[in-house]
């Protein structure tokens, strides 16, 4: 193996005692940063997520509640639950866990969420403003996955990226992010002729599809950086990434593991999102009524 | 070979008429004209211009016309109750305050005051991240009128290698997402890009929207790509004013499969789409069926 394998864990580690003392200044302020997880009807699917999410909130100075609603709740008292908790000024952040029952579109309680208390960075504004090169609350896995590369020694500028998988929330907001950035980025998918071709001529390749062993050493510039987003569970219940780890080990200049690459990153994000939100809510609520102060 | 050159007059002359029918035929089977209100303050003489044709434009495709002309001096606290009104107001689908601002007031708010469902700019925050994520939004009116030439020309897009050169945020980026969204493997490059050559020569499909004149030239063009050009870029040569785009035209067009001139391109495409955005919006506002091939 010739590729130096990045340490999301320590990435992590790293963030949230940054995240944590800003937290710490916070609540001296009276602004004790809190997030709200909301999840609908069965709960094991996101239980593992919750409780971890739950543990690193306790670690970064964020307080977490967990609520659950049962499967019968409609989309409409859903958003009036969510209204509820933007006008509720003791909550910053509103996380929508996944996945929701068939009646409930994410997206609908996803635009529900204030911008201001969009954690998750969902929210068509928050997702906008990325797009406007104005980062503020972004979505957690494409800002970690960038944040990542931002700690190898590259240049960002006039970095040839190639970001392969286009969804929402992962691929796209990692393609703005990165052109914000001033990379030259191309976007590939499913319907993609040649990704070979795209990413063999990239100096950083982001991977965030789905499907085990999709990206192999012979796809990637010798020394480039590989970002594996992907979490698949095999038939004999380990965990992969996207990349065939190996073989792209022995070719590419950086790596990121999987467990212990993105993810943990994820989570920090979102608490460092926490923190953010909650000063932008403080900022805004001095701005409006205590001006003269 | 010689590219086949894209008639963007016709093009558009030819979406106009499909909006003026879709209108007629609103009118005639719900009651219903949709209306545009354009907003000008103060006295940019380009403005003027720009305003008078959407105005004269709107009016031959059968919607309503509401100017509002304010002086320079207008206040922000009016404007943005101006803006607030016509939010309110059920004759108007279509919200058009046009750019650049006097500097004493905050463009990025006034955009964002409008009523997402009336942005028919498409430059709205929310719509710029309803565009980002797949959903359906108001997009811009020039790289709109680019796809729709496009997908004339091609047919179907999926699987064509796309290059867009510039990262504006009227044309670059919504271009490269409607792009993403027609299936295209999309690459943004700009002025950071390394062998920017080298990557346009990858291109199916070559977007120019960079604002330099004919920095594009034939050999960085792969030989039967469709060249659009978006810049419009007023130069001077043998002492005459010239409009020219940001391709070079002669070189590129010796190369390509097919190419919008500068002017009579993508130009004229700008106000069409603008008159299809109101229309969407209207049919959207009243739960009709949007207008097929005018949007997205």
């Amino acid at each position: 193996m010739t590729a130096t394998l990045i340490d999301g864990k320590a990435i992590a580690a790293r963030m949230r005692a940054d995240v944590r003392a800003d937290a710490e200044a916070l609540a001296a302020a009276g602004w004790v940063p809190k997030l709200i997880s909301i999840s609908v009807g069965d709960v094991a699917a996101a239980e593992l997520y919750v409780r971890n999410q739950h543990r690193q909130a306790e670690a970064a100075g964020v307080a977490f509640e967990s609520r659950n609603y049962p499967e019968t709740i409609s989309l409409e008292q859903l958003t009036g639950v969510i209204a509820g908790l933007n006008a509720d000024p003791r909550v910053n952040g509103i996380i929508i866990q996944r996945p929701l029952p068939g009646h409930i579109p994410v997206k609908a309680l996803q635009k529900a969420v204030h911008p201001l208390k969009d954690v998750e960075g969902m929210h068509p504004a928050s997702i906008g403003n990325i797009v406007y090169n104005d980062l503020t609350l972004g979505p957690c896995t494409a800002v970690a996955a960038v944040e990542i590369l931002k700690t190898l020694p590259l240049k960002m500028e006039g970095l040839d990226v190639c970001v392969i998988g286009h969804s929402e929330i992962v691929g796209k907001p990692i393609a703005f992010l990165m052109m914000g950035l001033g990379a030259t980025v191309t976007v590939c998918h499913h319907m993609t002729r040649q990704v070979a071709l795209h990413s063999r001529a990239a100096d950083a390749v982001f991977v965030a599809v789905g499907k085990p062993g999709l990206v192999t050493g012979a796809m990637l510039k010798p020394g480039a950086a590989l970002i594996d987003i992907g979490i698949n569970r095999t038939a004999d219940g380990r965990v992969v990434g996207d990349a065939d780890f190996d073989s792209c080990a022995q070719v590419a200049g950086w790596i990121t593991p999987v467990p212990g690459g993105v993810g943990p990153v994820t989570v920090a994000i979102l608490m460092k999102n926490a923190v953010l939100a909650t000063r932008m809510q403080m900022d805004h609520y001095r701005a409006a009524f205590a001006a003269a102060v | 070979m010689t590219a086949r050159v894209i008639d963007g007059k016709a093009f558009a002359a030819n979406v106009r008429a499909q909006v003026a029918a879709h209108v007629a035929r609103l009118k005639e089977e719900q009651g219903l004209t949709p209306g545009l209100a354009v907003v000008l303050v103060g006295e940019d003489p380009a403005s003027q211009v720009y305003v008078r044709n959407k105005g004269t434009q709107t009016v031959e495709a059968g919607m309503a016309s509401f100017e509002h002309k304010l002086p320079a001096d207008t206040s922000e606290a009016d404007l943005l109750a101006l803006v607030a009104r016509l939010n309110a107001d059920p004759k108007v689908h279509g919200i058009l305050v046009q750019l650049p601002l006097p500097a004493h007031l905050n463009s990025e708010l006034i955009i964002n005051t409008i009523d997402p469902a009336k942005d028919v700019d498409g430059f709205h925050i929310s719509n710029v991240g309803l565009l980002g994520t797949g959903q359906k939004s108001m997009v811009p009116c020039t790289p709109l009128g680019c796809l729709m030439m496009l997908r004339d020309h091609h047919g179907k897009l999926a699987g064509l290698n796309a290059v867009v050169v510039g990262r504006s945020n009227i044309v670059g980026k919504p271009m490269a997402q409607l792009l993403l969204g027609d299936s295209c493997t999309v690459t943004i490059a700009h002025s950071r890009t390394k062998d920017l050559a080298e990557v346009c020569r990858r291109a199916d499909i070559l977007v120019a929207a960079v604002g330099r004149p004919e920095m594009i030239t034939g050999d960085m063009v792969k030989p039967g790509a469709t060249v659009i050009d978006v810049g419009i870029n007023r130069i001077e040569r043998d002492g005459k004013a010239r409009l020219v785009g940001d391709v070079h035209y002669e070189s590129a067009a010796a190369v390509a499969g097919a190419i919008t001139p500068v002017p009579g391109g993508v130009g004229p495409m700008t106000i069409a789409c603008l008159l299809a955005n109101t229309l969407t919006a209207c049919c959207r506002a009243n739960g009709l069926p949007e207008p097929e091939g005018l949007t997205a």
